[in-house]
């Protein structure tokens, strides 16, 4: 079961998938978090992560930007290819996977800095340019976020004056601004109001075209609504995988047909 | 670095991906160094102690802890006088601090009205911020003239002919004193034991509390039987800590204790401490071996009080961190 | 004969009212001190305290301006030299403090410092400090000051940065930064008003501190902002005061002790005040 090279790992990078989870195991210190998980996360689609709570859905989320590698004790074992290269490998740099990948909490962070430095963080992080040029990025990250109009006139004010829709926005307008190519979504609407929710689901309706989107939602009507493919997971494993539509309407296994029916969970 | 970075889109950014992890090993290295200087410290302080001690502890041995003598016309020193007024003001101080400060975090936790809690705790916290030369000169001129005058006599009166403790309440009452300086060792003591009592006491499980409650268990009952037992660790850390502080007090003794170098059975009698000997005799003291025993005596204080609030800070971290989960 | 019930009730009336009781002995405590403090420390204050330097034996009137200005001194050079130790060494721990043995040890021996006795402290730096440069001065004061703020700073420095919510930090690092900018320019600046309350505290901590200054920056009667002499300073100056005989003396004592008190009991309640409304929101 270790390391044995995969096949696909010599096959050409296929421009439809953007990420290949290849038997991926994730441990916390001695307990099994994930278990021999496989699936392909599709190019420029929504992905959505459903399952019950402790199923494993974020910690797989956590997997794609090495977000536990902060943690010690917690460690991920196989791969996860992004172009063509293992983004596990230790000799990846984190900090660049997660330029690459970004990623919205449950809760919304905003920086303790004003709305624009909050745009303009992390870009400055891997850009140098201009301010005029930071000032367009700025406006179009917002924008993509559908945030500009709100908050055009305040840009100076801190992103914590905003309300939590909006905070959530800022999250969003944020990680769009450095030009990921995924952008990872853990429970994005579960601290909010129905009509922020509303807003948020449109948002990622609009970003997919741009942007490979993988959503871990516990609300099973947003991910057959927003989703492109879904993947239920139990227990730390991929129970199934496909496209939402399928898995909503004829799901293969009795554990999913039972978790949407809400039978358990 | 023979791999390329993740893919061709961002090789650009290898340059700063090579400067952010120079940037990240030096900030790491950088506060990592001044986290040493507390340690550089705590071994300094050992090491410049011992090393200016050394003609005193050449001369004296170890029989300079348990050498009753301070006589600096004789050039002779033993740290006995001194460790037991230490020792009798810090455990006196304790009785008296232990018992209120369980009262108060008890009451603070458990009776007091919630409106009530944040100024109370603010108070007591206050005494805490109180300089300790405030207490020294409020002992001396208030507490200690009012204590001779009101306090001392009847004690005497009453306690003065019973055996074995007797003994404790003999002689004049004038104030400053063993006695005096415990009473008010145990008020500055007092914030710093209550509070972590209090903290402790916070983090019993509101389930086993209400548990207790729902058995028709009293408020007593259930401090007695559950509080207490779920804190033991921490409140015993609190005590020391109360201890630990007490030891290493200066002025506030330093003001009330009668600075006599010398050990008397009576409590009421004038005494000394360590830390009051160090601030009475330091600055005038003669190079040589007067000054070669100071640092001695001050030695031993710090691995004292090392010794006690190692134990009260583990004692506390277990108690916090395992049994308050 | 009661019933077993009354007596549970009984006991529980006692224990309640005992607790009641060693809680009024605090209030009754800080109350009375206080009282005496400000009624013989208020008789005390005059314009002459703040404008006339510190009298010699036996002479009338007199101030407290050299010992005032000597300890505004010594505190900002101490707290100069231990709030960037301190904050640096608070983001140590709680940036590395999870992974590293080294961390964990440093903040045990950070927790025996903050407790550790402050007359101690100052043989400490008398050994190190006043023995090798050859004399008492205010240098040697702040130093002996500064280490016994820096243990503060640090703890509430760590305290502070471990109250930032695990996701903004993970929020900072999934937009790729490197963590001394995730540490500095978010962690550190969410919790600013916080690390700056502990700055304060660890000043109002030194500001009454007595013991190490005795043998480090000694006492000067007269004027002086020369910091390599001898400096006066309030808690010296009240100490050798209130235990003289002169009347005068022992009156500006009270009233030195009035000022370090005031500065203190105002950093504590302010920084409670405002922190308070920090939290609530």
């Amino acid at each position: 079961m270790f390391n044995q090279p995969m096949p696909d790992q010599a096959m050409p990078p296929d421009e439809n998938i953007a990420l290949q989870v290849r038997n991926l195991d994730f441990f916390y210190g001695d307990f099994k978090g994930l278990n021999n998980v496989n699936l392909d996360v599709a190019n420029k689609k929504v992905t959505a992560f459903i399952g019950p709570s402790g199923c494993g859905k974020s910690t797989l989320l956590r997997t794609f930007n090495r977000m536990y590698d902060l943690y010690p004790g917690q460690r991920a074992e196989g791969q996860i290819i992004f172009h063509g290269k293992n983004l596990l490998d230790k000799s990846q740099d984190v900090n660049l996977v997660r330029a690459k990948i970004g990623m919205v909490f449950q809760k919304p962070t905003p920086f303790p800095m004003t709305i624009y430095e909050n745009i303009a963080f992390g870009v400055r992080l891997y850009e140098r340019m201009s301010k005029s040029a930071m000032d367009d990025r700025v406006e179009w990250a917002l924008n993509k976020a559908a945030l500009w109009g709100e908050v055009k006139d305040k840009l100076q004010q801190n992103g914590l004056s905003l309300s939590g829709g909006q905070q959530q926005r800022l999250c969003i307008a944020r990680a769009v601004a450095v030009k990921p190519d995924i952008v990872l979504l853990d429970e994005p609407t579960s601290a909010l109001d129905p009509i922020s929710t509303a807003k948020i689901e449109e948002l990622i309706n609009e970003l997919k075209s741009e942007y490979t989107i993988a959503i871990v939602t516990h609300n099973m009507q947003q991910a057959a609504r927003v989703s492109d493919f879904t993947a239920f997971m139990y227990l730390g494993e991929l129970i199934e995988f496909n496209e939402t539509g399928t898995i909503f309407m004829q799901p293969v296994k009795k554990q999913t047909e039972d978790y949407i029916t809400g039978r358990f969970g | 670095m023979s791999e390329p970075s993740v893919s061709a889109g961002i090789d650009p950014h290898a340059r700063q991906v090579r400067k952010f992890r120079l940037q990240d090993r030096f900030f790491h290295h950088t506060t990592q160094l001044f986290a040493f200087v507390v340690l550089a410290a705590l071994v300094g302080i050992l090491v410049s102690l011992t090393y200016e001690a050394w003609p005193s502890i050449k001369a004296f041995g170890p029989s300079f802890l348990w050498t009753n003598i301070w006589s600096v016309p004789d050039d002779e020193y033993g740290a006995l006088a001194a460790i037991y007024g230490t020792v009798v003001t810090s455990v006196l101080a304790l009785l008296i601090a232990v018992p209120i400060s369980f009262g108060i975090a008890l009451f603070l936790t458990e009776t007091c009205p919630v409106w009530l809690r944040r100024p109370l705790g603010t108070a007591i916290e206050l005494l805490a911020g109180i300089p300790s030369i405030v207490y020294g000169i409020w002992g001396l001129f208030v507490f200690a003239p009012l204590f001779a005058d009101h306090i001392q006599p009847p004690l005497q009166a009453l306690l003065g002919d019973v055996p074995v403790i007797g003994g404790w309440f003999s002689g004049p009452p004038i104030g400053v004193g063993i006695l005096t300086a415990s009473i008010v060792l145990s008020l500055m003591v007092i914030p710093f034991i209550a509070s972590v009592m209090r903290d402790v006491f916070e983090t019993v499980p509101h389930v086993l509390k209400e548990s207790a409650y729902g058995l028709g268990c009293t408020t007593w009952e259930v401090a007695r039987s559950v509080v207490l037992p779920y804190t033991r660790v921490g409140v015993i850390g609190g005590i020391m800590l109360g201890l630990g502080r007490a030891l290493g007090e200066t002025m506030a003794v330093t003001f009330v204790i009668g600075n006599a170098n010398r050990i008397n059975g009576s409590l009421f009698a004038p005494g000394t401490s360590i830390a009051s000997t160090l601030a009475n005799e330091f600055g005038e003291a003669d190079p040589g071996l007067h000054i070669a025993a100071l640092f001695e005596l001050g030695l031993v204080l710090f691995i004292i009080t090392f010794v006690v609030l190692a134990i009260s800070r583990w004692l506390i971290s277990r108690s916090m961190g395992s049994e308050g989960l | 004969m009661m019933s077993l019930y009354t007596r549970r009730i009984w006991i529980n009336r006692i224990g309640i009212t005992l607790s009641m009781l060693a809680m009024s002995i605090g209030l009754i405590a800080l109350l009375w001190i206080l009282w005496t403090l400000f009624s013989r420390g208020f008789a005390a204050l005059s314009w002459d305290l703040f404008t006339q330097d510190t009298p010699a034996p036996g002479s009338e009137g007199g101030g407290l301006r050299n010992a005032i200005v000597g300890s505004g001194l010594i505190l900002f050079f101490s707290m100069l030299i231990s709030t960037p130790i301190g904050i640096l060494a608070g983001i140590y721990l709680a940036e590395y403090g999870r992974v590293s043995r080294f961390a964990s040890f440093t903040r045990f021996m950070t927790d025996i410092m903050l407790s550790a006795p402050s007359i101690v402290i100052g043989l400490f730096v008398y050994a190190l400090f006043v023995v090798t440069t050859g004399g008492f001065s205010g240098w040697a004061g702040s130093l002996a000051l500064a280490l016994i703020a820096i243990p503060v700073v640090v703890r509430t420095t760590e305290n502070m940065l471990k109250l930032v919510p695990t996701s903004l930090r993970e929020a900072a690092f999934a937009v790729g930064a490197p963590r001394w900018q995730v540490s500095l320019k978010v962690t550190l600046r969410a919790v600013k008003s916080g690390v700056v309350t502990g700055v304060l505290l660890a000043m109002a901590r030194i500001t009454g501190e007595t013991a190490p200054l005795l043998f480090t920056a000694l006492n000067n009667q007269f004027f002086s902002t020369n910091m390599s002499e001898p400096m006066g300073n309030l808690p010296v100056v009240i100490f050798q005061f209130a235990l003289s005989p002169y009347d005068n003396w022992v009156n500006l004592a009270w009233g030195g002790a009035l000022l370090i008190a005031l500065l203190v009991l105002a950093v504590n309640i302010g920084v409670r005040i405002v922190f308070r409304n920090k939290v609530k929101r």
